[in-house]
């Protein structure tokens, strides 16, 4: 029987899983995924977890709780590191000993750390560590590896066109009625955890689609637009999240196809607090688009989502039927 | 006489329960102001028969709009053209009394919020986030702790003499700096002119950080009739601030502003159920729904034993199966 590698479906399971899963597979292994965040795997992870932290590290806990008994190792690697002289919230360096100091009864973790900080090509060591759980055989990895990063490459380019994470990863039937309203282009600037989450987010995304509006998020953004954007900045931006929101930030603002721009975040993140001050700053400064920060915490009411997505898209409608002399109050 | 044609405005709100009749004209020819004490079903059906009362035989109802965080439920029972977010009836309401408006403050029971209009359209807003010190709320209770009428609190504020520095982050934080003032033998007048001193300068910080508070400057919602935060936001941004005449029931009033519009626009015949049909028996029933580990809170919503309308459940398993008969937006 195949070796079970248990994946939480949280955090970065929305940046990296078709890399985790192919390389996994690849050696041999059966990748199982814990479920969909459900209220119980929020209330489970609540209770397990230390109160100061955030909501996507709450769900986290939850997700772990949810598969540990099913499989035979846990993948939670130690991320210190995911680009080069950057870094990354320190709650994903310490979360195999946040996960082991308090959640019992774990199987044996895979908590190899990626740190890519000095240089990219730390990815492959890393991987080359993590596949000799499994195997001796190098050039197997080696090859699991290769496999890996192709199918990855295929995720982040369907992303890059314009494809949600989430529409690929969940493979669900998007079911949505659509608005008689012409379409809005909205961009969201947030965590790939927080956006693709439909729990964590109270289906935002769906709503908003339902209300009319495309989506478009930092990660469809270029790679190569998000460095010479952040590149701006006097001074080199210390997070890798950091860069990215602002250097999208500073795209979208360049795009004229986009009609507002949404940054949500979740109470209490460190990284968050600043970098949206900093969008914020910027976009208000220099475009006049609508903007709204939207803040995510452990509230299950959905009446406060609901009414700023509803009035913000009554806005920028608005806005538009203003230009065009239509009397009429959105 | 000839009934003539009205439209009706209905505020479900966490505090108060609104309603505003008004006629072509757009005037207000009745409003109510109830408080809905928790049960909004009842409140609302209390304002129904009120109306009905005074105003039955003369009116015709030919459009409904509900707003506020009940809007749904309101929409259920009395059978709405049209359900809008509160920023939006915010923001047409104050339109129609004040056309140059260019900020609207509006303090409600449970939300702030601040509204930017830059010609004659939102430009910006935002609401409260994780806080709700400041709100009518939070006075409610302050005040029923130092036994003051609401009506009276702002009152006392104004008669402070000396200032007294209230923390205004939290309201955990204030009421224990309140009575920490108060064991210190500070006068009661000078602790609620700190406060009110307090929550302004919370919702400057919090709520219209970065923004332009640009005249005119219209301050609505309930907290509107404090006197003590009014003039506690006048000293602290140097500007004067109107207070409308209908301050109190703003988001009903644009509420029926917007079922006017949408009535006429559409040319057809309102959805309203009539006065009578809202005294039938409506009941809300939650149940657990046990059908997967999201243990979805569904709301139903009964009335003599059919159930009318559902919701609050994430797969649609529940809501779906009912009539949708309108669009929320």
């Amino acid at each position: 029987m195949d070796v079970k590698v248990g994946i939480p479906r949280a955090l970065f399971y929305y940046q990296y899983y078709p890399l985790w899963k192919t390389f996994f597979e690849e050696l041999n292994t059966e990748v199982v995924l814990s479920d969909y965040s459900t209220s119980k795997i929020l209330d489970e992870g609540t209770k397990s977890c230390v109160a100061e932290a955030c909501l996507p590290v709450k769900i986290f806990y939850g997700h772990v709780m949810n598969i540990k008994d099913k499989v035979d190792y846990l993948f939670i690697p130690r991320f210190t590191s995911i680009s080069k002289k950057e870094y990354i919230c320190p709650k994903f360096g310490g979360l195999p000993d946040m996960i082991r100091n308090s959640i019992k009864d774990l199987p044996p973790l895979i908590d190899t750390e990626i740190n890519l900080r000095k240089s990219e090509k730390n990815a492959r060591k890393a991987a080359m560590e993590i596949g000799r759980f499994f195997t001796k055989d190098e050039r197997k990895i080696e090859n699991a590896y290769k496999k890996a990063l192709e199918s990855f490459g295929e995720f982040k380019a369907k992303v890059k066109q314009g494809v949600l994470p989430s529409d690929i990863l969940d493979k669900k039937l998007n079911v949505i009625k659509k608005s008689n309203e012409p379409e809005l282009n909205i961009a969201v600037i947030g965590h790939v955890y927080n956006l693709y989450d439909s729990f964590i987010n109270m289906d935002m995304i769906d709503k908003l689609r339902k209300r009319g509006a495309k989506i478009i998020t930092v990660d469809m953004v270029e790679d190569e637009i998000i460095k010479r954007n952040a590149g701006l900045l006097p001074k080199k931006m210390f997070w890798n999240f950091g860069s990215r929101a602002y250097g999208s930030s500073l795209h979208f603002l360049e795009r004229e196809d986009i009609d507002g721009i949404i940054y949500l975040m979740s109470f209490g993140c460190g990284v968050d607090s600043f970098v949206c001050d900093l969008a914020e700053r910027k976009i208000r400064k220099t475009k006049d688009i609508p903007f709204i920060v939207l803040t995510l915490d452990e509230h299950s009411g959905e009446a406060g989502m609901d009414t700023r997505l509803d009035a913000f898209i009554d806005m920028i409608r608005w806005r538009y039927k203003n230009e065009n002399n239509v009397s009429a109050y959105g | 006489m000839l009934k003539t044609s009205h439209y009706l405005g209905i505020d479900v709100g966490s505090v108060s329960t609104n309603l505003v009749v008004i006629n072509e004209k757009d005037e207000i020819v009745d409003k109510l102001y109830l408080r809905t004490s928790g049960q909004p079903i009842n409140a609302l059906r209390n304002g129904m028969k009120t109306l009905y009362q005074r105003l039955g035989k003369d009116v015709k109802i030919s459009g409904v709009g509900t707003t506020g965080s009940g809007r749904q439920l309101a929409s259920v029972i009395v059978g709405a053209d049209i359900i809008k977010n509160e920023i939006t009836t915010h923001a047409i309401a104050a339109q129609k009394l004040v056309p140059e408006v260019k900020t609207i403050i509006e303090i409600g029971g449970q939300d702030s919020k601040i509204i930017i209009l830059k010609k004659g359209i939102i430009y910006d807003f935002a609401m409260n986030t994780v806080c709700a010190a400041g709100t009518g709320s939070f006075l409610d209770r302050q005040a029923a702790r130092l036994e003051i009428p609401i009506e009276e609190f702002g009152t006392f504020a104004l008669r402070s003499k000396t200032p007294v520095r209230i923390a205004g982050r939290c309201a955990v934080f204030a009421e224990s700096d309140m009575i920490h003032k108060q064991q210190t033998g500070h006068s009661v007048e000078d602790i609620i002119n700190g406060l009110c001193e307090a929550l302004v300068r919370n919702y400057l910080n919090n709520l219209a950080k970065g923004k332009d508070i640009e005249e005119p400057i219209v301050f609505q919602g309930g907290v509107a009739a404090n006197v003590g935060i009014v003039a506690a936001f006048e000293r602290a941004i140097e500007k004067k601030i109107i207070i409308p005449q209908y301050y109190d029931v703003m988001g009903a009033y644009g509420a029926a502003l917007i079922a006017k519009e949408e009535v006429l626009k559409n040319g057809r015949s309102t959805n309203f159920f009539g006065f009578e049909n809202t005294q039938n028996d409506f009941r809300a029933r939650s149940i657990e729904c046990n059908g997967c580990s999201n243990m979805c809170e569904v709301i139903e919503i009964v009335s003599n034993d059919a159930v009318v309308a559902c919701w609050g459940d994430r797969c649609g398993k529940w809501s779906s199966v009912k009539r949708e008969n309108q669009s929320v937006s």
